[in-house]
């Protein structure tokens, strides 16, 4: 429970049903951990849902915001209202299905409220990833893929491939410097857009223009575009009009990031 | 109708190939990868035996997104709770990202200071972004409606 020692307690909720903070916080952490790693609205209000309720709850509302997330739970004549910030939005499979692999323990009755908390901390820090570099070599060879998906010649391969690569090894350092993801969007765009397309020409490819917009499709945010679609469908509007104008700003940054760097190159759009 | 298995078998593979570089991405296990693998694959076979059956993009597109959920939905058992995501993965490749540069583009050209031919820009780039529009939407609906079709393997999450 978040109360310092010493501290005297006043609120008659927590001296009535202590337990229902740890309840509320544990299940807004679970609920936090499933949005920074890409889960739709919904799973995250099934899953708190199903957390609180396995932890005895009786009576579960949840608001799930861009920024935050909100809980009020019921236990008897208790009721607790808690909110808790939620960082970036990514993608993480690993986690999100470890996470949601410990609510169906929770369900089960496995786990008491701090035993949810320290494993879902422990998930959070240990859940293992990819190497960097592997990563970046991935996200390249995916931009050339979809690049000849479109269209891109032979020549245009290779070249896209290393500059996909190049711009998302570079994006990494940059994201764990914690650099805005708008301005990271614009300047990997601009480098790789670059790279891209100076590579190509040199190879004799007769796409250049598709080269450079396809060393940075790594960047287009594809999982949050369809979110977005998803959450307001499924009667989340808020959030999901949030992730929506979020992906057409993404957009506007990386095609300033291309645009910039045709007019570099001297590459009619 | 005619099908062209070479570029069929092109476009399966660097679907393929598209969807697990983007699995890495997405920090998905090795031991997913090859699903998404074969999710890109069948995304793009079927939006591309659709189109080459005369239908438009959007409309292959929304094909290929069910087929993929359809899928994911079939080897749920397997595969457990990762279905939806590996379905997710499979269409990321349809996402149309140089659609949406292009309408950007066109904007921004539409608002120089003396556009060539600004009627036929205003069109270009109108059409462009009602492909990002429908494109996207049609992935979307493809994948939510199998989803909510086929919801009932997921039942043990639903308490209330």
């Amino acid at each position: 429970m978040n109360i310092p020692d010493g501290t005297k307690v006043t609120d008659p909720v927590l001296l009535n049903d202590p337990e229902l903070e740890q309840i509320a916080m544990a299940t807004l952490l679970i609920g936090r951990l499933l949005m920074e790693s890409g889960a739709r609205a919904q799973v995250v209000h099934e899953d708190c849902s199903v957390v609180a309720h396995g932890f005895g709850a009786d009576h579960v509302d949840l608001r799930s915001g861009y920024a935050s997330v909100d809980i009020t739970v019921s236990r008897g004549a208790s009721t607790i209202t808690r909110t808790m910030e939620v960082g970036p939005h990514g993608v993480d499979h690993r986690l999100s299905h470890a996470i949601r692999d410990l609510v169906r323990r929770i369900q089960l009755g496995n786990l008491t409220p701090p035993e949810a908390l320290a494993q879902a901390t422990r998930l959070k820090r240990d859940t293992p990833h990819f190497v960097p570099w592997l990563v970046a070599l991935a996200a390249g060879i995916a931009c050339a893929a979809f690049g000849r998906l479109l269209g891109l010649d032979w020549p245009g391969f290779l070249p896209v491939a290393a500059a996909g690569a190049i711009g998302q090894a570079v994006r990494q350092v940059m994201l764990g410097r914690g650099v805005n993801v708008f301005v990271i969007a614009a300047c990997i765009a601009f480098l790789s857009s670059s790279l891209g397309g100076l590579g190509a020409g040199w190879a004799g490819s007769a796409t250049v223009n598709l080269a450079m917009i396809a060393s940075v499709l790594m960047l287009v945010p594809g999982v949050p575009a369809l979110n977005a679609q998803s959450d307001i469908m499924e009667g989340h509007p808020t959030l999901g009009t949030a992730r929506g104008v979020c992906v057409i700003m993404l957009l506007m940054f990386i095609a300033i990031g291309v645009l910039l760097a045709q007019v570099l190159l001297g590459v009619q759009p | 109708m005619t099908v062209d298995m070479l570029h069929l078998l092109h476009q399966a593979l660097f679907g393929a190939v598209a969807a697990s570089g983007f699995g890495v991405l997405f920090n998905f296990s090795w031991r997913d990868l090859p699903w998404c693998a074969a999710s890109g694959a069948l995304a793009l076979t079927t939006r591309t035996i659709a189109q080459d059956a005369g239908w438009n993009l959007e409309a292959a597109t929304f094909a290929a997104a069910a087929a993929v959920g359809c899928g994911g939905r079939l080897l749920h058992a397997r595969l457990g709770i990762t279905s939806n995501a590996l379905a997710v993965a499979g269409c990321i490749p349809m996402v149309p990202g140089m659609f949406a540069a292009q309408t950007v583009f066109g904007l921004l050209a539409l608002t120089a200071p003396q556009p060539g031919n600004p009627s036929e820009l205003a069109v270009t780039t109108m059409e462009f972004a009602l492909r990002v529009i429908f494109t996207t939407g049609a992935i979307g609906a493809g994948l939510s409606i199998v989803a909510h079709i086929l919801r009932g393997s997921d039942s043990w999450r639903r308490v209330r």
